[in-house]
């Protein structure tokens, strides 16, 4: 068992807004309320310092250390099927598809909200109807990134939550 | 010339499996929407029941295409990429004894690599757990097949090997 420092203060603090953000917004902040639009602008905020990040952060927060892999993924897919357990000290190959994910989906989110504010797009359809279709999809990617989570922590043994709470990972 | 198997497991499966599970969650929202707006009374509906039924059959064809590839991929891990198709076969007689022997996919992990003839050691650090674990996992093995050791289970698998592979002429 080592202690190792993984998610820098930016990351943790990064996550946890996003959580709360976009908790509030798809949940509590009523729809059509400035309130909702401000928090919308904040989130795109946050994921784009998050990409910024992704190049000049560190070791773990770079994107080049998690690049999307097929053939990653379909190695961590055998760890499973074999019950081997080899912890991955930043994103796992799974993990990382799920992050791309996440972020692309908000930044969706981010920009068709945004259309729908302008008077360009005023009375058109479509902006609101990608708007409402991406925030189900970012549902679902929460509600799977918690599962995969817990998933992922019995089966190896390391707190995945407590590590994005701490920045350590016992492993 | 070396005739080889193929031993990659299709990533083609993984894409396709990936996209039946977003339409598999798309329907099965549509289900709980549609029980939300009618309540009980959705329940004499044919159509909403039939849309039901569908969606959960979906789901059950899911969870079967999950086991089968989790299972390609156990065999795909166990084979080498370089295996002849006569190591291939050979391969698939040990597999089918760990099957009968009802070992577990860790037990048959284990069993794989003491058949290559891993020590304790080396297989602990392979599947990155303690040997402690992986003395348990050979005690369930030699218990479920009915060998105090090491070399009973060798001698067990090579006598079937013998009994099992036909006589082939004419062929190297």
């Amino acid at each position: 068992m080592a202690r190792i420092k993984v998610w820098d203060p930016f990351i943790r603090l990064f996550h946890w807004s996003l959580v709360i953000l976009f908790a509030a917004n798809s949940l509590v902040v009523d729809d059509d309320s400035k309130l909702h639009i401000w928090v919308g602008y904040a989130i795109l905020g946050l994921v784009g310092l998050r990409i910024i990040w992704g190049f000049i952060g560190s070791c773990h927060a770079r994107f080049a250390d998690f690049p999307p892999s097929l053939s990653g993924a379909m190695a961590q897919l055998s760890e499973m099927a074999t019950r081997r357990k080899h912890a991955h000290a930043g994103h796992s190959p799974l993990g990382a598809l799920m992050i791309y994910n996440l972020i692309l989906t908000i930044l969706v989110i981010s920009l068709s909200g945004y259309l729908m504010t302008t008077n360009m797009f005023w009375g058109t359809e479509w902006p609101e109807e990608l708007h409402e279709v991406a925030v189900a999809w970012a549902q679902i990617s929460v509600v799977a990134h918690v599962a995969a989570v817990i998933f992922e922590t019995r089966r190896l043994g390391v707190n995945l939550a407590r590590s994005m709470v701490t920045g350590y990972k016992d492993m | 010339m070396s005739l080889t198997p193929k031993t990659k497991t299709p990533k083609g499966v993984l894409i396709l499996l990936a996209a039946q599970i977003i339409c598999a969650v798309f329907f099965l929202s549509d289900v709980i929407d549609d029980f939300r707006a009618y309540g009980p009374m959705a329940l004499h509906d044919t159509h909403i029941l039939i849309e039901t039924t569908s969606a959960l059959l979906l789901w059950m064809a899911i969870l079967f295409e999950i086991r089968l590839f989790f299972g390609l991929l156990r065999r795909t891990a166990h084979l080498e990429s370089s295996l002849s198709i006569t190591q291939a076969a050979m391969h698939d007689v040990i597999e089918a004894h760990f099957t009968s022997w009802g070992l577990t996919p860790s037990e048959q992990d284990v069993a794989t690599f003491m058949v290559k003839g891993l020590s304790i050691s080396e297989i602990a650090a392979l599947r990155g757990s303690a040997e402690g674990t992986i003395k348990a996992h050979l005690h369930a093995i030699y218990r479920k097949s009915g060998t105090n050791n090491r070399g009973e289970v060798l001698s067990l698998l090579i006598d079937s090997l013998m009994d099992d592979a036909p006589i082939q002429t004419g062929m190297t």
